[in-house]
């Protein structure tokens, strides 16, 4: 059973670890449509819990290419930067947020809209907890739109990227989201 | 005693809102094996990525990409132009390799003396997944700058700079902002 982020905060890392959500490839290929009427203000998405490690930073740094030392050299980071180690990019959270909207609205729901800041540093070994929470959900044009409170907590409760995000759900009698997505006139 | 703040919204700052870069065609395509190590490299084992057969069978109706995959497919350094990282290193070997690094379709500079940037935030808008064999075309445009004034007293601003990201059908992709502080 999903644990609520309030209470998985409250356990020991290790135990935090134990609660990842993160679906697998036949979790994705099996998964049933949540739609709008299924919605409530406070529900919880999923959690998907990290715990990267300087192998998961360099895979990134490579596959982006992305240069930057900091994420990659630890004696640069601490000696010219004075950071505490080794960062987590901030374009690998970035990239988990679409993620995060795209699973929890498959198979046929649109992750729409996000915006978030980045607010902390990251490092190998910190627990990352991806989540987001129903505030509000609204009908037009034929589709259900839901607005979100996301971020990306540490195993410390530190919200590293608070954020917001809009998603669209499919009504349970109405018809597909388009695809391409063209969101409803004003 | 707190010091009155100077703007720095000056009106040669204000004129860069609005400002756009060229629409750059970025390198390369969206192909297979870029898709593979983004998706191993976030970590998202979705199928309609990699299973054909599945995905052709799905909304989307093909094979999917992430949606802003397409903007590290835009900063790409062209193999036909002059290589900047190797420069960036020749010329100082304590290079963040980030700072000195130019890229394809940049902006202009915002012409003020505030030199210390911080990442602000970013959003997303999402409107069709980047198919394989796609060519992707970006235009850069600072979207907005706006004025705040630090506990310090002094002003600094927010750089919004939106990138816009379409196929060779001109179907657009995604639209991002990536906001900076310059203090």
């Amino acid at each position: 059973m999903s644990l609520p982020l309030e209470d998985l905060l409250k356990l020991e890392p290790e135990a935090v670890l134990t609660h990842n959500e993160r679906p697998k490839a036949d979790d994705l290929r099996n998964k049933k449509q949540i739609y709008y009427e299924d919605v409530e203000e406070g529900m919880e998405l999923p959690k998907y819990i990290y715990n990267p490690t300087p192998t998961h930073l360099f895979r990134w740094s490579a596959a982006i290419e992305n240069f930057h030392r900091i994420h990659y050299d630890l004696d640069f980071g601490l000696n010219h930067d004075k950071n505490p180690s080794i960062l987590v990019h901030g374009s690998w959270k970035q990239s988990v947020v679409p993620q995060f909207l795209k699973d929890w609205t498959l198979p046929k729901g649109w992750p729409w809209k996000a915006q978030f800041e980045h607010r902390a540093m990251l490092v190998p070994g910190d627990i990352l907890i991806m989540w987001g929470r129903v505030t509000s959900k609204y009908e037009k044009g034929q589709m259900g739109f839901v607005e979100l409170e996301i971020g990306m907590k540490t195993q410390d409760g530190i919200e590293s990227m608070p954020g917001t995000a809009t998603v669209v759900l499919p009504l349970r009698n109405g018809p597909d989201i388009p695809y391409p997505f063209v969101p409803p006139a004003d | 005693m707190t010091q009155e703040a100077q703007s720095a919204l000056t009106p040669e700052v204000r004129a860069m809102i609005g400002v756009a870069g060229d629409v750059v065609e970025a390198w390369g395509v969206v192909d297979a094996e870029y898709l593979r190590r983004f998706t191993q490299a976030v970590m998202d084992p979705d199928p309609r990525y990699w299973d054909q057969e599945y995905a052709e069978g799905t909304h989307y109706g093909e094979l999917i990409t992430p949606p802003i995959m397409v903007s590290y497919l835009a900063s790409r350094i062209r193999p036909d132009q002059d290589d900047p990282v190797t420069r960036a290193f020749e010329e100082n070997p304590e290079s963040d390799g980030i700072g000195s690094i130019e890229r394809p379709g940049e902006l202009p500079p915002v012409p003020t003396d505030l030199v210390r940037v911080l990442n602000a935030g970013n959003e997303l808008e999402i409107y069709q997944y980047p198919s394989i064999g796609d060519k992707v075309f970006f235009q850069n445009k600072y979207s907005d700058i706006r004025e705040r004034v630090g506990r310090d007293g002094r002003a600094f601003l927010i750089i919004t700079r939106e990138t816009t990201y379409k196929n060779q059908d001109g179907d657009l992709l995604c639209i991002t902002r990536a906001s900076t502080i310059r203090r």
